[in-house]
């Protein structure tokens, strides 16, 4: 209501406004409205021509779209007659007038919350429909898709954006480092391969080599993460001797190495996830692996610029854990809120550490009393990610929401804001959407959630709206 | 295309020809478009709306300028003319004409013109809608606004539709499951549970607890929340010791800040009086008798017992007590509208009806259904719901709804109380496509709408009226609101009126409107109907307050049709 004077222009300042003829009809509009198109865009270069004559602006466009688009810059949001257009028209249209990132804020999903969400798309590419990995990029909805050795990628509004051929087989991790490169790796074939989606070619690679030692040949990328400025990659030999290798990403050129270790052991294993902390310049990395007798990880901290371990841990530990013999069978890291969590192999449970204060056993487990969710026994097939302050697992085919509940409106201390309570845990999916498959991989992006099934082609988008 | 054939600014114009201050004509340039009204019809937006300030604006700076759309702009302002959106908003979302109402300030008329409590007939309601709820946890309790909205509780989870049900939204609460659910205030609502202490006010915009109301008995134990129940003024809550071992209902003033007014009915429990051991599950305000009607059922190996007060809060004292031993009740209802209480009874599953007015005397329940059912030890009637809204009484029995309503029988009969025998009436609502479903759960009511849930279905029914909802407005306008500043005319008219813009708007045809007419009828009557409201809007236009000399001189042979709004409700039926 109170911004609703600012359009309401007074009649004695007629300078303010500016006519547009689009395709024969006339528009009217403030010079405010066309500037909030950003500096850049034709619009607000209309905007700045000088105003003495008053005829209106010619532009040779679809009126009917123009409307449209004038719309979302007058209110922010799009209004239903947008649906006589596909996205992709609006899209395109909306690059013309330079305004697309408007377009994106007006048609993106509501912020995601867990407890709201449903499935709203299936990504299915054309070929080779079994998804391999996927990276959720650049914040906007966007997904790409790695499915044998190709890559798709699906823009904001999840329509086909393009498909490249690597010369990989399998891709087995992929991350976007760039707006349009990404930077992918298989477990059959060496190395860290760079490929601009825009032309398909590779622009870089990255092998670990070592002078000294021979030995280290081959080896293939487990896990990628990036810094704004730099690429995390672990890699594995074939004798399973492995370390991460820090590569720039401006020059796609190996910087230094770090965590090298013999990888006999389970505790020394080449690191299957990577997660890189903005904040406290903190790179997270666990592993696991499940044999006859359970499974047995490790979490580790390095300091990413010194390459130091800062925290680890191991399970099964020798320490007192409260849970000896119920390893974790997935670990993820919240980045917003700075917490750890893992969900329990044999228990299923979820608990949560705080990383700004780690120590010998830092583990909460959440207490969740709904009697309504059935007890799914173990966590073996379990996957965790947390995303927008919440957690969201996937145990076999089921995808279930940990979501902090609101205490007060009062601030809580941050010592009471770990308490087993806290967190309440709810299904995402339905009882029949379950059935489809076990759940592989969760990653969300753009307030978007994508999940992967096992044997199951393509991906699924949920999202709030 | 819009008047705006001259390109020349507005301002030029405005110079040529200055506007007169007396002049009771406003023009506005939206988004280039030039529109002209009265300053009346601004008026109708209230003080608060940017209309009126547009009208203000026109008087000092000449044509004021609106940067929005001016297709938008222009249903709007057909809404503040008529009071019903025109046909051409159909081409449009109503969440857009929502979004654009909010940015005028007019959101309250067009609530009013699409959702009106007024709207509501109990008769034409069809299950039209489904609200899907996310996750896997049916409702355990629902809570509606008059205008419509719903508030539905699912597990730990809150989720609130807006009156066009379609903008969602959902919040988190401590609950594990909510059991009792009322809305306060647009966003704040009162929710409690049988497994949680206390009673939290939460806010619905972001899942914050406001306010947790509490009950502590001599041993200051937690108390849990067994019913939620509310009138204008005050806030009551049927309080359970966590030890089950005492009962109480709070009054909150609504008014200032949750204040715990009084306590009625506080039990204590020593031994063996069951009696007192049955906390109210159901809290209904009775406002044409300023009373609070409080029941709660026990179910024991010796059957269901159950108990009914009235509770005037300024005595706090009971002052009817009905008390339930063979065929207690498995819900209770009070409608103050029939005044009268209606129960369906838990062994026979029939519906039964006790009037307010002789609710002292003994063994006062009268069967409405099968009177000679034999009542064997079966609970027919359990999981039963009973609820009532305006002067109909509506019944769940397993997945299907009875709706009583009372006949008006010219001739009394009196019985030997003194009092007419009352008439009531069933039908099975609903198409055979929506018989038989999961049983229902909740039943609730707001704007014209009635909402139901049912078990193990993570979804909301709506059933409401699917007419041309153009024809319909009018008919709502002039039937329920004689009153109605800007359209004065009188029910049947209204109504008859609103067919013929079903017609003119081309929600039916006029061949369909023909056809929709059995044959018999003849054609003549369909001109007549025409003519007559013509006759009626010329003379609406003209004169409002001589209307009612009008109708009678003028179009007499109207009245001959129609004399009662009832067969035009059955003409409109036959359009639909």
């Amino acid at each position: 209501m109170d911004d609703g004077i600012s359009h309401v222009a007074l009649g004695s300042q007629p300078n303010d406004r500016i006519k547009l003829n689009v395709g024969s009809k006339l528009f009217e509009t403030t010079v405010s409205t066309l500037q909030s198109a950003g500096p850049d865009s034709l619009l607000a270069a209309l905007s700045n021509r000088p105003r003495l004559d008053s005829n209106p602006v010619f532009i040779d466009r679809d009126p009917e779209i123009f409307s449209i688009l004038l719309s979302v810059l007058r209110t922010n949001r799009l209004p239903s007659t947008a649906r006589r257009f596909t996205k992709q028209e609006l899209a395109e249209e909306a690059s013309y007038y330079g305004i697309e990132s408007q377009l994106k804020s007006a048609m993106l999903p509501t912020p995601l919350s867990g407890i709201d969400a449903s499935r709203v798309a299936t990504i299915n590419p054309a070929s080779d429909g079994l998804v391999s990995a996927f990276t959720a990029g650049d914040g906007d909805g966007s997904v790409w898709i790695a499915h044998g050795g190709q890559i798709t990628g699906y823009d904001w509004n999840l329509t086909h954006a393009g498909t490249i051929r690597t010369h990989l087989e399998d891709i087995t991790s992929i991350r976007r480092v760039w707006p349009e490169v990404a930077a992918v790796g298989s477990d059959i074939a060496a190395g860290l391969h760079f490929y601009d989606f825009s032309n398909g070619s590779r622009v870089g690679s990255a092998h670990w080599t070592d002078k000294s030692d021979p030995r280290i040949y081959k080896a293939r990328v487990a896990a990628i993460a990036d810094s704004p400025s730099q690429v995390f990659a672990s890699f594995d030999c074939p004798h399973r001797e492995n370390c991460i290798l820090v590569i720039d990403k401006s020059t796609l050129k190996i910087e230094s190495e770090f965590a090298r270790q013999p990888g006999s052991s389970a505790k020394n294993m080449v690191a299957e996830k990577l997660t890189y902390l903005p904040d406290s310049g903190l790179l997270v990395g666990s592993a696991v692996a499940s044999g006859a007798f359970g499974y047995s990880g490790y979490i580790r901290l390095w300091d990413a610029r010194s390459g130091e371990v800062v925290w680890e841990t191991n399970e099964p530990g020798s320490g007192r854990s409260s849970r000896f013999g119920d390893s974790f069978a997935d670990v993820d890291v919240d980045t917003d809120e700075s917490t750890l969590f893992k969900i329990c192999s044999k228990s299923g449970d979820v608990a949560v550490a705080d990383l700004r204060n780690l120590g010998d056993d830092p583990w909460v487990y959440l207490k969740e009393k709904n009697p309504s969710m059935r007890s799914t026994g173990g966590g073996g097939e379990s996957v965790i990610h947390c995303y927008r302050k919440q957690v969201f697992v996937g145990r076999e085919g089921e995808l279930e929401v940990w979501s902090k509940v609101e205490e007060k409106e009062t601030n809580i201390e941050r010592e009471s804001r770990l308490s087993e309570g806290s967190y309440r845990r709810n299904y995402v999916d339905k009882m029949e959407d379950s059935e489809r498959g076990i759940i592989k991989k969760i990653e969300g992006g753009g307030d978007r959630l994508f999940v992967c099934r096992e044997n199951v082609e393509g991906i699924e988008g949920v999202d709030d709206s | 295309m819009p008047p705006f054939a001259d390109s020349r600014p507005p301002a030029n114009a405005f110079h040529q020809s200055k506007p007169d201050q007396s002049s009771n004509l406003v023009t506005i340039d939206v988004g280039g478009q030039l529109f002209q009204t009265t300053k009346q019809t601004l008026t109708i937006a209230g003080p608060k709306s940017l209309f009126s300030r547009v009208s203000s604006v026109s008087d000092q700076y000449g044509v004021p300028f609106v940067d929005r759309d001016p297709e938008l702009f222009s249903i709007l302002l057909s809404l503040l003319r008529t009071g019903h959106l025109p046909s051409k908003a159909k081409t449009f979302d109503l969440q857009d004409l929502i979004s654009e109402a909010q940015f005028y300030g007019i959101e309250n008329l067009l609530v009013a013109s699409q959702s009106n409590p007024s709207q509501f007939e109990a008769f034409n309601l069809e299950n039209s809608l489904i609200l899907p709820l996310s996750g896997r946890d049916s409702p355990s309790a629902i809570s509606t606004t008059p205008y419509g909205s719903i508030h539905v509780a699912h597990g730990s989870k809150i989720t609130s539709f807006d009156w066009s049900l379609q903008r969602k939204s959902t919040i988190l609460t401590q609950f594990t499951a909510v059991d009792s659910l009322l809305t306060i205030s647009p966003n704040l609502a009162a929710a409690g549970a049988t497994d949680f202490s206390g009673l939290q006010i939460i806010d619905l915009d972001n899942g914050f607890v406001r306010e947790t109301l509490n009950w502590e008995n001599v041993t200051r134990s937690s108390s849990t929340v067994q019913a939620i129940g509310s009138s204008p003024e005050f806030l009551f809550t049927s309080f359970e010791s966590g030890r089950r071992n005492s009962n109480s209902i709070m009054v909150f003033d609504l008014q200032d800040s949750f204040r715990p007014v009084t306590e009625i009915g506080h039990n204590e429990i020593f031994g063996a009086n069951l009696d007192s051991a049955i906390p109210a599950t159901k809290l209904n305000w009775v406002s044409s008798y300023n009373l609070l009607m409080a029941s709660g059922t026990h179910s024991g190996p010796s059957g269901v017992l159950g108990n009914i007060k009235f509770w005037d809060l300024r005595s706090g004292n009971a002052v009817w007590e009905v008390k339930e031993k063979v065929d207690c009740f498995a819900d209770v209802t009070v409608s103050d509208d029939l005044s009268a209480i209606f129960k369906v009874g838990v062994n026979s599953g029939e519906v039964f009806f006790t009037d307010l007015r002789t609710i002292g005397a003994e063994n006062s329940w009268v069967c409405l259904g099968n009177k000679r059912k034999v009542v064997n030890g079966k609970k027919e009637g359990f999981g039963c719901k009973i609820e009532n809204h305006g002067n109909q009484v509506f019944c769940s029995k397993g997945g299907d709804l009875e709706l009583w309503s009372e006949v008006q029988m010219g001739s009394s009969r009196n019985s030997e109380d003194g009092l007419e025998e009352r008439v009531f009436r069933k039908n099975l609502m609903g198409r055979a496509k929506d018989m038989g479903g999961n049983r229902i759960t909740h039943l609730g009511f707001g704007g014209n709408k009635m909402f139901m849930t049912r078990k193990d279905q993570q979804f909301v029914e709506v059933w409401q009226i699917v007419l041309g909802s153009v024809g319909f407005a009018i008919f709502w306008v002039s039937a329920a609101c004689p009153a109605v500043p800007f359209l004065p005319i009188g029910r049947t008219a209204g109504s008859l009126l609103g067919d013929m813009l079903m017609v003119i708007s081309r929600v039916i045809s006029p061949n369909q409107a023909y056809a929709a007419i059995d044959l018999s009828i003849p054609g003549r009557l369909f001109r007549t109907v025409v003519a007559s409201v013509y006759i009626e809007r010329a003379a609406s236009l003209r004169c409002s307050d001589t209307w009612e000399n009008c109708s009678r001189g003028n179009v007499g042979m109207q009245r001959a049709c129609f004399t009662q709004s009832e067969s035009c409700l059955t003409f409109q039926a036959l359009y639909s």
